[in-house]
């Protein structure tokens, strides 16, 4: 859950009355940007990304344009433009136009929690407006400090001085940047980040911090973001309409975390605790559709949901439906068990049958119970299945799945397919 | 003011010794007791370490007890309650939800000075509150453990404190040995030491440290205590990609470090573990380095590539950690703390090729699982018939579902639509064993039924009688006969399909209508044939054998009554042929035993309620309703009775078809309905945790007596619409498709009448009658309208070729009301049209004729609600009694309002 750029980054700042470019959005019209650079001389053209995108700079994403003609060329070749980062493409929605803001000094900031100190950090050095990872060590300050009393202004002065930092900027950053934990700490956000902040001369001739770029993420568990009314589909990009789906179950009972790994994969893998969830995804690669942690005890309906909508989106598509955690602490197998059973029997009921087979792992609380009700559905609907113990290794049986769905690939589901009465390509 | 921590720290750390992380001094307040991951989990770990847990906290359950098998837990307000009462602890476990941790760590630091862990169980705790979780430990002196784990144990102290490590039997995996287990994965610490007690080693100290962003009790600390610990001679730890905790740990005594999420690598956010997400140089590549560096290997150890050193090894599959630490430990000239006690082999436990040829490496044969387990699958696999939770049933069914959109209900997962082409019998059972009939099992319940209609000389159709005479709707009459259909009139059947049930339950035989299976029934005990067998032969039993031939049905257990030597009971016949229905069903487990016991039962209520719907002239020696008892012992249906009770009449299969459509489409409408709640309600008054004192008639009385004028007698307010609409008509037969009827100029004429009706009462103020049959709060707002249950029939009836003028008037008058300006756009024709315009058809002739009064039509109407009802309810009282708890149907009075 992260935001870039200064279109919500300017509304953020304002809350802790931090100064920040002026910033106008996709729907700025000709009047509204030509006043702009006649006002700061010059205005920057950055396309919209959902999510923390870095680095656009350099890949030749951002304009600037000193005449409206020019601005709006910038705003043709930005507005859909696309940046890859590893395998995924993010493509833009739309453009913002940001006042230049000319300045000697540009400053790097950032807070986020750490831990190799288990506090949060402040990051700094005046050598900002750059990849501090070009920086010398020397160059840049990392100050932990304690979160019950928070940023303060002596903490940032400190700082300053430490790094040798010009006299002029160091009473405006000892004013302002304090304020930034507000923002940090109250707000529900995990990383905060501005750089550049350009040292603008103000009114009476002092310097005055300008964020001219913003970036954070937010911690999806903190209540606190809604204190921000942001919209609600700012940050839709991270999830696809499964993950969607599934994250609406999200609540403290039960996990209910997934991550699509291979859309085009064929073993659906409900996992349970993070640990399992490390290794089968690991084990599996590519072959699995998703990664996902369902452990956490979580009462019958969530997980009757959780499968219910699993199945809705991948059943049609898996070899090999593979069932797998260790030894549970908590977690009730039986009701787990249960609850997965009886989707896989409602989708069969209601959506017809397909051709599978089940491989299940596990143990814990009311493990026989739990793989019993499995195996009376499972037979009712003629799956082939093999149910093992929490005294078979967890990989050999991740194995074992790999190799069921590799026999479902060379013609065993052909076979699966007309034991259920369907037809071969089913 | 902080207490001094150890020195070597830059940080607060109190524990000197992986010892004294969980020891039998330590005294618990567990915060959030009655919470329900607590509530299962506490009482365990409380008698595991020996009633270490002082008291809980839940705010407004002051008084309260958490039962364990070590006594009484008592919970109190909160912490400074449970001090002043005299409690002391040193330790803190914190349960609560997410929002309320910090504030909770805040209480038990802050009240009690003496704290010196706490142990925070809660998942999804915010990295705001973390942050300040971390100081508030620090600033105090505390050593805090999680947030998002599972607690501490220890296996030689036998202690456990905060969640479940080592699942709801410890003693099963914390096997006392030399091994500390550190793991950021709160299921595998337990796995681990599962893994290793199986290769021969036991466990000293036991951490899930959680794998949050803040681990508060984290690797470096854990490295320092396990040097001052005697006990421990090496570690296995489990670490994930992300933070920088084991980065700059030292050990000095050996592990195994075991890394895993080298693909996480590749993810853009935390799935499960909040803090398993790398930043830059914390993945699990570079993790891997910085033990392999700790270590001195240079690769990772795998069963084919065993590198390890004196210090350690790092593996990336726990399943190599127990061969791993041998191997280092041997290196050390330590052997295993035990003789191993398995190996991590593949195993099934359970598995069916069902019928298909699997490669050979997937046709691996089920073994016996390790004790216990062995004898818990013997148990499970005797087991006959589903077995289901018990939780409350208050408005909840497991029989039927209402989709809201649709409005059309399911039982057992077939639409009431579906059912309206089945008939009567294939329904009834349909809601109690959960499947529909095929052709042998109709045969085989109609005859069932067949032999309970006549009540000649019965004191049911007395009562029946007596209560009609009083002026009672057919309900409350029903009602009357059904009291004495008291469990004393059940149990003899009810015993005789326990007996076929127990005899036959391990035979192999999966279909109860096949006789030519090779099955071996048990011998039968001289108990269970006392219950088949009587010493005289039996009238009703030999008229009913009969019959079964007649029909050419096959049952299995007909098939073995008769092998046996003696002379079947009548209740003996009955259970077989019922629990030939019920036994595919039971074999694949969707039904329970008891279902099955209690089959005959709701059989024979189902009979005596058709035959007591018919007054008592009706009911001869030899015949009902004119119909000589053998002939409808050999041939009738379920639905022709039915038809009969209610018509007086034999029926024709073409005037059979609407009574069954109608049955069909009213056996239920949810469990929301009144009736549901009336029979759900008597089962819940009973005790459905002690199903045998449940009484089946009394539920099928609060379902009868959950209907009424309004409930299921209000299907005549359709007749009675129809009937004035249609009765200055020269309509003689609604079937007859040559009419010289106007439906348009009726409507039309009707329409115009209720508008200028409609205007003067809106002149007058007064409310504005409704049309009944016509509109629906779901199924309206477009500009024509249809109720898709409507649309359903109506298809089934014109592929039919089946007429109803009845219902064609509904169709025409919704386009008539809308024509002149009565409606703003095409209201749809309800289910409740149909069903009116299917009944009324059936009784037009007699009315006409002057054989039924208006009152007798309504009366029928509702009789006929009552005999497609008793099928819905009678699978919702099965279910409550197979599923609910006791009283569970009560509303809380906080849930309940006055006024006055």
């Amino acid at each position: 859950m992260n935001v870039s750029g200064m279109l919500h980054g300017a509304g953020l700042l304002k809350i802790v009355d931090f100064p920040a470019s002026e910033v106008l959005g996709p729907e700025a019209s000709e009047h509204d940007i030509h006043n702009l650079i006649e006002k700061c001389g010059s205005v920057f053209v950055k396309p919209i990304f959902r999510g923390g995108i870095g680095k656009k700079g350099k890949s030749g994403l951002i304009g600037r344009a000193t005449d409206l003609k020019s601005a709006l060329a910038e705003k043709e070749r930005l507005y859909f433009a696309e940046y890859k980062v590893g395998n995924v493409v993010y493509k833009s929605r739309g453009v913002t136009f940001e006042g230049a803001v000319p300045a000697k000094h540009e400053i790097y900031f950032s807070i986020t929690d750490s831990t190799r100190y288990r506090a949060p950090v402040m990051t700094l050095t005046h050598h900002g407006g750059m990849d501090i990872e070009e920086l010398d060590k020397t160059q840049i300050i990392e100050v932990p400090f304690d979160p019950l009393t928070g940023l303060k202004s002596f903490i940032v002065s400190n700082a300053l001085t430490d790094l040798g930092a010009p006299k002029e900027i160091i009473s405006p950053l000892v004013q302002h940047l304090p304020k930034l934990w507000d923002l940090y700490h109250h707000y529900g956000m995990s990383t905060l980040e501005l750089n550049p902040i350009r040292m603008m001369p103000g009114k009476s001739g002092s310097l005055v911090p300008v964020a001219c770029d913003f970036k954070c993420g937010f911690d999806r568990d903190d209540p606190r973001i809604n204190r921000l009314s942001l919209p609600d589909d700012l940050f839709v990009t991270e999830a696809n309409d499964f993950e969607q789906e599934i994250n609406e179950l999200r609540t403290y009972q039960g996990q209910s975390d997934v991550y699509v790994i291979n859309e085009k994969g064929t073993i659906l893998a409900p996992t349970f605790g993070g640990g399992a969830n490390s290794l089968v995804t690991e084990v599996l690669g590519n072959d699995a559709i998703i990664s996902s942690d369902f452990g956490g005890n979580p009462p019958y309906e969530k997980m009757y949901d959780v499968m219910r909508i699993s199945l809705k989106y991948y059943l049609k598509q898996t070899n090999v439906l593979f069932i797998i955690g260790g030894k549970a602490n908590n977690t009730d197998i039986f009701v787990t068990f249960r609850a997965m059973a009886d989707a896989l029997r409602d989708y069969f009921s209601e959506r017809g049958a397909t051709p599978l087979y089940v491989v299940i792992g596990r143990g814990g609380p009311q493990v026989i119970r739990g793989m019993g009700a499995f195996k009376d559905v499972l037979d009712s609907l003629r799956i082939p299945y093999k149910i093992f113990g929490f005294d078979s290794a967890m990989t050999d049986v991740v194995n074992y799945a790999q190799e069921a769905d590799r026999w479902m690939k060379s013609g065993g589901r052909a076979e699966v397919a007309k034991l259920l009465g369907l037809p071969a390509e089913a | 003011m902080r207490k001094p921590g150890i020195q070597e720290f830059k940080y607060y750390v109190g524990i000197r010794s992986l010892a004294d992380i969980a020891t039998r001094e330590d005294r618990i307040c567990v915060l959030n007791i009655t919470g329900n991951e607590s509530r299962t989990v506490t009482p365990v770990s409380h008698a595991y370490s020996g009633g270490n847990i002082v008291f809980g906290t839940s705010p407004g359950r002051r008084g309260q007890v958490v039962e364990t098998p070590a006594g009484n837990i008592p919970v109190y307000n909160n912490v400074r309650e449970g001090m002043e009462a005299g409690h002391k602890f040193n330790v803190g476990v914190v349960y609560l939800p997410p929002s309320a941790v910090r504030d909770g760590v805040a209480e038990l630091i802050r009240i009690n000075p003496d704290v010196e862990k706490v142990v925070i169980i809660t998942e999804k705790i915010s990295v705001h509150d973390s942050r300040e979780i971390r100081a508030l430990g620090q600033q105090r002196g505390v050593d805090i453990f999680g947030g998002n784990c599972l607690g501490v144990a220890d296996s030689w102290n036998q202690v456990r404190i905060g969640g479940a490590l080592g699942g709801d039997n410890p003693g099963e995996t914390l096997r006392k040995g030399s091994i500390a287990i550190f793991s950021n994965s709160g299921n595998f610490t337990t796995t681990i030491a599962n893994y290793l007690s199986i290769g021969g080693w036991g466990t000293t100290t036991l951490i899930s440290s959680g794998k949050d962003i803040y681990i508060n009790y984290a690797a470096p600390e854990f490295a320092y205590a396990m040097s001052n610990d005697e006990r421990t001679k090496a570690a296995v730890m489990y670490s994930e990609p992300g933070g920088y905790y084991e980065h700059d740990v030292v050990f000095d005594k050996p592990v195994v470090a075991c890394v895993v999420g080298r693909w996480k690598a590749t993810l853009t956010r935390a799935v499960g573990h909040a803090g398993a997400i790398a930043g830059s140089g914390d993945d699990a590549r570079a993790k891997e380095k910085w033990f392999m560096d700790k270590f001195g290997v240079s690769d990772l150890f795998t069963p084919e590539n065993p590198v390890c050193s004196k210090k350690g090894a790092v593996v990336t599959n726990i399943a190599h950690i127990p061969q791993a630490l041998t191997a280092v430990m041997k290196l050390n000239g330590v052997e295993k703390d035990f003789p191993p006690e398995g190996n991590l082999e593949l195993k099934p436990w359970f598995g069916d090729n069902q019928g298909l040829k699997l490669s050979a490496a997937l046709d691996i044969p089920v073994v016996k699982a390790l004790a216990p387990y062995d004898l818990q699958i013997a148990e499970l696999l005797k087991n006959v018939g589903a077995i289901f939770p018990r939780q409350s049933m208050k408005d909840c069914s497991g029989s039927s579902v209402m989709d809201p959109k649709t409005q059309v209900t399911k039982v057992n997962n077939i639409s009431i639509l579906d059912c309206s082409k089945q008939p009567l019998e294939s329904n009834l059972c349909l809601a109690l064993v959960r499947e529909l009939n095929d052709e042998n099992d109709n045969a085989l319940y109609n005859l069932a039924v067949a032999a309970h209609v006549n009540l000649h000389n019965d004191p049911m159709l007395a009562a029946a009688e007596a209560a009609r005479e009083a002026g009672n709707a057919p309900n409350t009459a029903i009602s009357a006969a059904v009291a004495l259909l008291g469990p004393k009139r059940a149990d003899a059947a009810r015993a005789a399909a326990d007996s076929l049930t127990e005899i036959f339950a391990h035979s192999g035989l999966l279909t109860g209508d096949d006789e030519q299976a090779k099955v071996t029934p048990a011998a039968a005990t001289a108990e269970q044939l006392a219950t088949l067998l009587g010493s005289a032969p039996d009238a009703k039993a030999e008229a009913m054998l009969k019959a079964f031939d007649k029909r050419g049905a096959k049952s299995v257990f007909v098939k073995y009554l008769r092998s046996l030597k003696g002379h079947p009971t009548a209740d003996a016949v009955l259970a077989a042929l019922t629990t030939t229905v019920a036994w595919e069903p039971l074999m694949r487990k969707r039904i329970s035993k008891l279902t099955v016991r209690n089959l005959p039962w709701y059989t024979k209520l189902f009979g005596m309620i058709i035959g007591a719907s018919t007054e008592a002239k009706h009911h001869a020696a030899g015949s009902f309703c004119g119909v000589d008892n053998q002939e409808i012992l050999d041939s009738w249906t379920v639905t022709q009775l039915a038809y009969i009770s209610l018509l007086g009449e034999r029926p024709t299969a073409a005037s059979l078809l609407p009574l069954q459509v109608i049955l069909g489409l009213i056996i239920s409408n949810g469990v929301g309905t009144i009736s549901s709640q009336g029979c759900k309600g008597a089962v819940s008054a009973d005790g459905p945790e002690s199903p045998e004192r449940v009484q089946i008639n009394k539920g099928m009385i609060g379902f009868l007596t959950h209907t009424g004028f309004a409930h299921g007698g209000n299907g005549y307010e359709g007749i009675q619409f129809l009937i004035e609409n249609f009765k200055d008509t020269s309509l003689a037969d609604a079937s007859n498709p040559d009419q010289s009827i106007d439906l348009k100029k009726i409507t039309t004429d009707f329409a115009i009448a209720f508008n200028k009706e409609k205007k003067q009462s809106k002149a007058l103020g007064t409310g504005v009658r409704n049309i009944p049959g016509v509109n629906h709060p779901v199924f309206k707002g477009l500009p024509v309208n249809h109720d898709p249950r409507e649309t359903y029939i109506t298809e089934f009836f014109a592929e039919r070729g089946e007429k109803n003028v009845f219902h064609d008037f509904y169709k025409t008058l919704v386009q008539s009301l809308y024509d002149n300006g009565v409606t703003s756009n095409v209201f749809c024709v309800n289910i409740d049209a149909v069903i009116a315009a299917s009944l009324l058809k059936l009784l037009w002739p007699r009315y006409r004729n002057g054989q039924f009064s208006e009152n007798l039509m309504e009366m029928a109407a509702f009789t006929a609600f009552l005999f497609g009802r008793m099928a819905g309810c009678a699978g919702e009282i099965d279910d409550h009694i197979n599923r609910g708890r006791n009283m569970d149907t009560r509303t809380p009075a906080s849930q309940c309002s006055h006024v006055s």
